[in-house]
């Protein structure tokens, strides 16, 4: 029996040259969860634009149900059967679950929409699919999970039988993931196809059944899940052997960083974190958990001088932070990566150089009398390019022309380019291929070594475990516990505490805040 | 820097070939215009291509409106790379023109630093002009659009009050002051015609501000703000400040294009009304150029071309004046929305480039 979807030897290069595919070979069963996963840049991305009509291939065939067919827009792969949930959701957040659903494909009584008929079949789909969606909330009320479940039951709605799920998990909270994958599962018991498409090795090993392997733009090869390691995997798409592990700090130095009763609140003055109290040390990474929008990411934009603090202090080797602009703050030695690398911390429009200068534009190196030391600020850009190896193709391409991990790259490289005292990290690896995380941890570690004081928040859990010296739990803008980390403390220990569904006690909380 | 960044060249050239096919679609539907209102639309349609180089003082005329199309186009270059919609260039022409003209007709007015004595005039007025949206929207979040249109009438009310009441002469009843002494009017560069010193005052302001963009320490605070203001925030830029400045540079350029009017030959004088909305082609040309101040002349260049070319359409054959105007307005909606609107494929199809009939969303319809 012909596979149901098969793409063979698929080619795409993209006008100015990227080849992003190049031969791809995908060959996807009925009633299976097939992972395809590959280091950004690997053309996976792509592979899915063309199964899903948005690309053209300019070489190669699809075949659905072993016919030739050619999708010319996503509306054609919408007729035959295929859905895409991508990492971005499009939905419209003041309209109710129900109404995002059926948007475009709208049940009618006339030329009136039938509402009522709408909410029942939406309700029906979730239940069948296990979906817990209510239909009638706005999107945007709901949390990241239940929005992705609004995208799935879009694609189910329009009958499709095979669902593209490109990086679900980059967004969710561990126990959301766990959710995700029942769904998954009961997807797959009702004889519907899902392509999945991931970075984390271990979700990708204990949701597929099969995986194919993508790098520079070749499919690898394909394999049982059931037959590979995450290390084996790993080899796979990185061609080369990789280690995750990291060094932990040899020992801290003196106090660098202290954080005193402080308290944030929203533009509107409802509060969003309240006493909150942190010493962090020289040579130490003190990691921030918490499902996210529990008031850890408010902290780090506090520190750096993008958010106003209410109340409290902040201390930087003895210096209170409170009246210094961004500008001054960096002088003395701050430096911050910031969660949302195109939203906050690069100028995509910009070139590669003036992004990775513009935090330096009072130095002299770069900037005498008002103007710019071009010559100067390409070599930088180009020394920068060579030691945190950006693959670009010069430091005058436009930022936006990277792929993620390089994005990423770019910012690390700004911000670590000169030893910070004081570092602020948030998500450093969203959204980041293996080979980067790789890099970026090393880059944070050696950051580290050097004698900054880290904070470190990010949404993955073994990102934190992996990376940090000390733990503090954010639960609704306060911290309900700190650990100090060691092989025994588990993601599971630290999620009921993100839950809130346990707290430590006052004493052992105030020994791991020293 | 050929390795280093993507080909110049190449993106030279698809830019061109972008403008070439909006020229020409634009001339098109010209040409229906023509064919519809005219007794002879051949001879029409061979003065609007062909008009501007008939003599020395069309081509003045031409390159008069090339200057002055150049110096609105930088200073609506300058706030849209800052991604400021400030669209108070007619304002700043306005107060930049009657400062010139304050200057002119004083006793500097008669002597050799009359023209750089008001140039500088100009520029300082229209500066304070730019500012004033500006530092209104830094202080209290004024939308910048509104106040700087707002103010543009503002502008152009009280030159016209001034000349009617006080700067007109006594008793003619004329709209308009006196001439300038010689000393205050431009040069001809080519005497008889409207080539004057003016066109070489744009091409100073382009260099100037591609300078300014791309060679100085602002220029490139100011581009980052633009990409993105809460990048440049997180940079420690201080937006605001660079928001209100490029407001306030690009009012001396619109100031500066208000000296350029009333001193050159065009006029030399103060008149009501004197920029003919010529300001806001400004918008125009900078979209056209993509904010890019050495692409800002060739546009006004085009443009320009086509401009004056269904002027004297309007004056030596029989189509209506009207209709000269639905011509320039249908010029400028084309070439302005083929590079504001994604239409690339519908071009492409057009132009019979192989793409799947159902490959564009307007052909799926």
């Amino acid at each position: 029996m012909a596979p149901l979807l098969e793409a063979i030897s698929i080619g795409k290069t993209y006008p100015g040259g990227t080849v992003a595919n190049d031969g791809v070979n995908l060959s996807i069963e009925a009633g299976e969860v097939h992972a395809v996963v590959g280091e950004n840049g690997a053309g996976k991305s792509t592979l899915m634009k063309i199964l899903f009509g948005i690309e053209q291939p300019d070489r190669g065939e699809l075949r659905l149900d072993g016919k030739p067919v050619s999708f010319a827009n996503p509306r054609e792969a919408i007729d035959n059967g295929i859905g895409m949930v991508f990492q971005h959701f499009s939905l419209v957040p003041s309209f109710s679950v129900y109404e995002n659903v059926v948007l475009g494909s709208e049940p009618r009584t006339g030329i009136k929409f039938d509402r009522q008929k709408a909410i029942e079949e939406v309700r029906a789909l979730s239940e069948k699919f296990r979906l817990a969606v209510d239909p009638l909330p706005p999107v945007g009320q709901l949390p990241v999970g239940q929005q992705q479940r609004v995208e799935i039951l879009k694609a189910l709605y329009r009958n499709a039988r095979i669902l593209i799920l490109d990086e679900p998990t980059a967004v969710l909270a561990p126990q959301e993931v766990e959710e995700l994958f029942v769904a998954v599962r009961a997807l797959v018991a009702q004889g519907r196809t899902v392509i999945f498409i991931a970075h984390k090795l271990p979700e990708v090993l204990a949701i597929s059944d099969r995986i194919t392997v993508m790098r520079a733009g070749k499919t690898v090869g394909s394999v049982n899940a059931k037959e590979v390691t995450e290390q084996s995997l790993a080899t796979m798409m990185v061609g080369r052997e990789i280690a995750l592990r990291v060094d932990r700090a040899k020992g801290r130095g003196d106090l660098a960083c202290e954080v005193k009763a402080l308290k944030l609140t929203a533009e509107s003055g409802a509060p969003i974190a309240e006493d909150l109290n942190l010493k962090v040390h020289q040579g130490e990474i003190l990691g921030l958990v918490g499902v996210e929008g529990n008031g850890q990411a408010e902290l780090l934009e506090a520190i750096a001088g993008l958010r106003a603090i209410a109340d409290g202090v902040v201390y930087l080797n003895g210096e209170k932070l409170n009246p210094l602009s961004t500008l001054e703050r960096r002088e003395l030695g701050l430096a911050s990566i910031p969660e949302d690398r195109i939203a906050r911390g690069l100028a995509t429009g910009a070139t590669i150089a003036e992004n990775l200068v513009a935090t330096r534009l009072a130095d002299k190196r770069y900037v005498r009398n008002g103007l710019l030391d071009l010559k100067a600020i390409k070599a930088q850009a180009l020394k920068l390019i060579e030691r945190y190896s950006i693959r670009a193709g010069g430091p005058g391409y436009p930022v936006g022309t990277l792929s993620g991990g390089n994005m990423q790259k770019v910012v690390v490289a700004r911000e670590l380019s000169e030893q910070p005292k004081l570092l602020l990290v948030n998500q450093p690896t969203r959204g980041v291929d293996l080979g980067a995380t790789q890099f970026i941890w090393k880059s944070l570690t050696e950051a580290r070594d050097g004698g900054a004081a880290v904070l470190l928040s990010s949404a993955d859990l073994s990102e934190l475990l992996a990376l940090s010296d000390r733990l503090v739990v954010f639960y609704r803008g306060k911290i309900v516990a700190a650990f100090v980390n060691s092989d025994d403390l588990t993601a599971e220990t630290l999620g009921t505490y993100m839950l809130g569904l346990s707290r430590q006690d006052p004493e052992t909380m105030r020994a791991a805040l020293q | 820097m050929s390795q280093n960044s993507p080909s110049r060249w190449a993106m030279i050239g698809r830019e061109t070939g972008r403008a070439v096919t909006a020229v020409v679609i634009a001339l098109l539907v010209a040409l229906v215009v023509i064919l519809l209102t005219s007794a002879d639309p051949g001879a029409a349609f061979q003065t609007l291509l062909t008009a501007p180089l008939s003599s020395n003082r069309t081509m003045g005329l031409w390159i008069d409106d090339v200057a002055k199309l150049t110096l609105t186009g930088l200073a609506f270059s300058l706030v849209f790379q800052a991604r400021q919609f400030s669209m108070g260039v007619q304002g700043q022409v306005y107060m930049g023109g009657l400062f010139a003209a304050l200057i002119a007709m004083s006793p500097i007015g008669a002597t050799p630093l009359a023209i750089p004595v008001a140039m500088v005039a100009a520029m300082l007025a229209g500066a304070v002009y730019g500012f004033i949206p500006g530092y209104a929207k830094a202080r209290f979040g004024a939308s910048e659009i509104v106040s700087s249109l707002m103010l543009n009438y503002i502008a152009i009310l009280i030159v016209n009050y001034l000349i009617r009441a006080h700067l007109a002469p006594q008793g003619t009843g004329q709209l308009a002051t006196a001439k300038f002494p010689d000393t205050a009017i431009y040069p001809a560069i080519l005497p008889g015609t409207r080539f004057d010193l003016g066109i070489l005052v744009a091409l100073v302001a382009t260099f100037v501000v591609w300078f300014l963009l791309y060679r100085t320490n602002w220029g490139l605070k100011l581009r980052l703000v633009g990409h993105n203001p809460k990048f440049a925030e997180y940079s420690g830029i201080r937006s605001s400040f660079i928001m209100v400045s490029a407001m306030t540079v690009a009012g001396a350029f619109g100031g500066l294009l208000g000296s350029v009017f009333v001193q050159g030959r065009a006029f030399g004088n103060l008149a009501q009304n004197f920029d003919g909305n010529l300001a806001f082609e400004g918008i125009l040309i900078a979209i056209v150029a993509r904010s890019r101040p050495l692409a800002v002349p060739f546009v006004a260049l085009a443009y320009g071309y086509l401009r004056q070319g269904a002027q004297l359409m309007g004056i030596r054959t029989d189509v209506p004046t009207e209709m000269i105007s639905v011509v320039q307005a249908i010029i400028i909606l084309l070439v302005a929305s083929s590079f504001s609107l994604p239409g690339k494929k519908f071009f492409a199809n057009l132009l019979g480039r192989k793409t799947t009939p159902a490959a564009t969303p307007e052909a799926a319809k």
